[in-house]
């Protein structure tokens, strides 16, 4: 367990020096096809490392649960000092303030990601029934996270402002720049419903889609049930807040993640693993 | 129904809870069961009113969490029990669900009946409730390891094997609530994970749990030393809970979650 916080330590200083020699993560660069031979050298990692391991001790190690302890105290520490201080775009503290940019966390969660890949092919390989909840476990957690990260920078999330009767094919991303999502939407009617003290209880919009390739999608969007076009997810984001119920206009956030069914995919994964960590995992009650 | 008569069906549950207790530590398991599952299912019966008189799910505010950590106490408690036949388990689910009881009493908060839209989702009630029970389980295993620290080399194998089932099915919940989240979040908000605050907290509880977890089997016969990491995830847990509101980093609109 000491070589796993040696590690741990040891990769914090590299994190610490890249900082210093090449600023922090830039995550826009891993946009496709960055993504994919990232992608494609990590699993040609974790297959060389495994490969290896009769060859090198270290790799070995690497898929105990004696390794995954320094690293996960590595990696719940860091995400506590994120949880500490106040997470902002620009500013704040050095470095810290923008801790998912800042290279020891990276690093950490990528050595926590790969030595949960390596247990979880060690279990694979050698196949038995016994062996799926601690598949699912490992599998889905890197499966989720990675698709997570790797496709972040591959999400398009759009603003797009109808009004009344206009068609509407032009979108603003985060930065204010203008894009054409390649649809239209027309808004055919607003409508709100008002609790007795004014607060908003239900906002939604009447809309019909208008893509490239000819189709038209007629739909309802509101909070929690958005709409889903050719890759787009339509989700009802605001109206003029001035007017509440009488809004002439509607605000859209269009949304298109090209990694989500990866992302789900390791979600339930996790989940069927969760369940399997209760009925299956918990070691049997003893007697005295 | 109202947060006025909370005091009555409280009353009768813990009454009924205290009885469960007592049959516990002498040993008249049918009634145990009875009052147990008696008291559950008055206190159970608030929380279907109020849920019908608020027109949602109360879980929304602090106080409504609180109602159902509450009933979560008792449940895990009979569960251990039917398990593992610990006469003391009803008294100390009991007390702390008692505890909870009483700071609702006294320190009731406001409890508004309007859910704004983004909460009005099939994953709204799920997630909280998974959470609620998921701490229900921790707490009683952050219990079991001060328990264990105190009495040290009296501690048995048995009583290292409970606290590793309450954190198994702990930890289990925890993802479920974590998880539920993340979807129910997808359909809201278009991101599944912002790393908002309480997010944040929320993973560096669910890995603490998960040192806790790999360190068992790393080194099985250190139990002193793993039953301080789960006081560290405890204390984790709790800032992910309520401590959360005091810190500056979830300050100034940056959580979804603040209430």
């Amino acid at each position: 367990m000491k070589v796993g916080f040696l590690i741990g330590g040891g990769l914090i200083c590299a994190g610490l020096l890249l900082q210093v020699l090449l600023g922090p993560v830039n995550w826009t660069r891993l946009a496709w096809p960055v993504n994919l031979i990232v992608l494609i050298l990590l699993l040609a990692a974790v297959g060389i490392l495994y490969a290896l391991r009769k060859e090198v001790y270290a790799f070995e190690w690497m898929m105990h649960a004696g390794a995954a302890v320094p690293c996960l105290i590595y990696a719940a520490s860091l995400t506590m000092l994120m949880g500490l201080l106040p997470q902002v775009r620009e500013g704040g503290m050095p470095w810290l303030s923008q801790m998912l940019s800042f290279w020891p966390f990276v690093l950490i969660w990528s050595w926590m990601m790969l030595i949960s890949a390596l247990a979880a092919l060690n279990h694979l390989l050698r196949w038995k029934w016994k062996e799926i909840p601690f598949i699912l476990n490992h599998l889905g957690v890197v499966v989720a996270i990675v698709a997570a990260t790797l496709g972040n920078a591959d999400i398009q999330s759009l603003e797009l402002t109808a009004y009344t009767g206009e068609p509407e094919w032009r979108a603003l991303d985060e930065m204010g720049r203008l894009h054409e999502p390649g649809l239209a939407i027309e808004l055919h009617k607003f409508t709100m419903e008002l609790y007795p003290n004014k607060m908003p209880k239900r906002f939604a919009s009447d809309i019909s889609v208008y893509t490239e390739d000819g189709k038209t999608v007629q739909g309802t969007v509101e909070v929690n049930k958005p709409l889903k076009v050719n890759g787009w997810k339509i989700y009802q984001y605001s109206y003029d807040v001035n007017k509440g119920p009488e809004s002439d206009y509607s605000v859209f956030q269009l949304v298109k993640d090209p990694w989500i069914a990866w992302v789900y995919l390791g979600i339930f994964m996790m989940l069927a693993g969760a369940l399997c960590l209760m009925l299956f995992m918990a070691p049997k009650p003893v007697k005295e | 129904m109202s947060w006025d008569s909370f005091v009555y069906f409280a009353l009768g549950a813990v009454l009924l809870w205290v009885a469960g207790a007592f049959f516990a530590w002498k040993g008249r398991k049918t009634w145990v069961y009875i009052c147990t599952l008696a008291g559950i299912a008055v206190f159970f019966a608030f929380i279907l009113g109020m849920w019908v008189s608020l027109e949602r799910p109360p879980l929304r505010t602090m106080g409504e969490t609180r109602l159902w950590y509450s009933f979560f106490l008792p449940v895990a408690g009979i569960i251990v029990y039917s398990r593992w036949r610990y006469k003391w388990i009803l008294s100390f689910s009991t007390l702390l669900s008692f505890v909870f009881i009483c700071v609702n009493l006294f320190k009731p908060e406001i409890h508004s009946k309007n859910l704004m839209p983004a909460l009005q989702s099939p994953w709204f009630a799920p997630h909280v409730i998974v959470y609620m029970f998921s701490y229900a389980l921790l707490g009683a295993a952050t219990v079991m390891a001060i328990w264990m620290l105190v009495r040290k080399d009296k501690t048995t194998q048995k009583e290292i094997n409970l606290t590793d089932n309450l954190v198994y099915v702990g930890q289990a919940f925890l993802t479920f609530g974590m998880l539920f989240g993340a979807l129910w979040a997808k359909e809201a908000w278009g991101t599944y994970w912002a790393w908002d605050p309480k997010e944040t907290w929320a993973a560096a509880t669910w890995l603490c749990y998960l040192v806790y977890l790999h360190f068992r089997k790393a080194k099985p016969a250190e139990w002193q030393i793993s039953c301080i990491i789960l006081l560290v995830s405890f204390v984790c847990l709790q800032i992910c809970w309520w401590g959360i509101n005091y810190l500056p980093s979830a300050h100034g609109g940056l959580s979804v979650h603040t209430y």
